[in-house]
């Protein structure tokens, strides 16, 4: 339909082209400065204000049964207790716990993993603590590819357990 | 002694070409800016490596601020409708106590059984509040769940 309907047009045109002298078209010109000035004021907004990077998440599965208990054996165990203020004490099984650096864990981690294989992870984080520690913990649990970890809660016989190490 | 001033030649550059690419650049970044929506209240994302994307669609998010207060939103209007009711529709989040929040995780839910849950908490929030919201997640059967951390650049 266009198709025919142009074409009708433009031959309509050529006639009439033949007949008339073609007008002579009044050149308009409009100064762009202004507009492209504009434009280019907000593209600057547009890119400055853009940001790309979208937060990242962490993915956590939890046990479905709270009350799900899993027996392990002592040696396979390996505690990490997170203080308040963001130190971190490690020990095996029911041995006292030893004062670790934060920036050491990701080795130590890989390491004892290597070391035993079977080796579960419990992560105990102070409730006065900061939610970032637990970010931390994830983090390097993550890093070091530990399979298999756990959250508990910090009761008061690791809180004995800390000051006890603190004290050594 | 005078100079005889030159004439000075007629300099014509073409703009078109550098306009068309400015206009193409301003809409790619007028289509693709999405402002930052509002939040009931400021958070300060811990920085980890985690690798995944945040998702945008079907999520519900419970915020953990500084001061350890609970908020709990969904992205869908008409669910935020049904759990905030109608006045608090346009509001991104609710504050909310820990009783009420194990209510709406689970309402939120039967309405949108496809809700992926997404825990944000500031980075100095105390870790109390938050260890009780994992409980809860626990309790109302919520296993799997996002923590939305920014990356950390090293």
């Amino acid at each position: 339909m266009a198709a025919l309907e142009s074409g009708g047009e433009s031959k309509s045109h050529a006639r009439a082209g033949k007949k008339h002298k073609k007008k002579h078209r009044i050149s308009i010109r409009i100064d762009m400065t202004p507009m492209v000035d504009v434009a280019f004021l907000l593209l600057t907004f547009f890119m400055l204000t853009t940001y790309f990077s979208k937060p990242q998440t962490m993915e956590l599965n939890l046990p479905a049964d709270e009350k799900a208990q899993v027996e392990v054996a002592e040696s396979n165990l390996l505690t990490l207790r997170v203080t308040p203020d963001g130190e971190i004490f490690w020990n095996t099984g029911m041995e006292p716990a030893h004062w670790i650096e934060v920036k050491d864990l990701r080795k130590f981690l890989v390491d004892k993993n290597k070391e035993n294989p079977k080796l579960i992870t419990l992560v105990k984080i102070d409730r006065e603590g900061k939610y970032r520690m637990l970010i931390k913990m994830m983090d390097e649990i993550a890093i070091a590819a530990v399979q298999r970890f756990s959250l508990a809660p910090m009761t008061e016989y690791d809180k004995r357990q800390v000051q006890k190490a603190r004290a050594s | 002694m005078p100079k005889i001033k030159k004439k000075r030649l007629g300099f014509k550059l073409d703009m078109t070409p550098m306009v068309d690419v400015a206009m193409l650049l301003l809409t790619f970044f007028m289509m693709t800016t999405q402002f930052r929506p509002e939040e009931a209240t400021a958070i300060d994302l811990p920085a980890s490596h985690a690798p995944y994307k945040m998702p945008e669609t079907d999520i519900m998010v419970v915020t953990v601020n500084k001061e350890g207060r609970t908020f709990m939103g969904v992205d869908a209007q008409a669910l935020r409708a049904q759990l905030f009711g109608e006045a608090n529709k346009l509001r991104p989040s609710m504050e909310v106590d820990r009783d009420a929040l194990r209510e709406l995780l689970i309402q939120a839910r039967i309405s949108n059984p496809k809700l992926r849950t997404l825990v944000k908490a500031d980075k100095d929030a105390p870790y109390g509040p938050v260890e009780d919201i994992l409980n809860i997640l626990r309790q109302v059967k919520i296993t799997r769940f996002n923590l939305v951390t920014e990356l950390e650049r090293n």
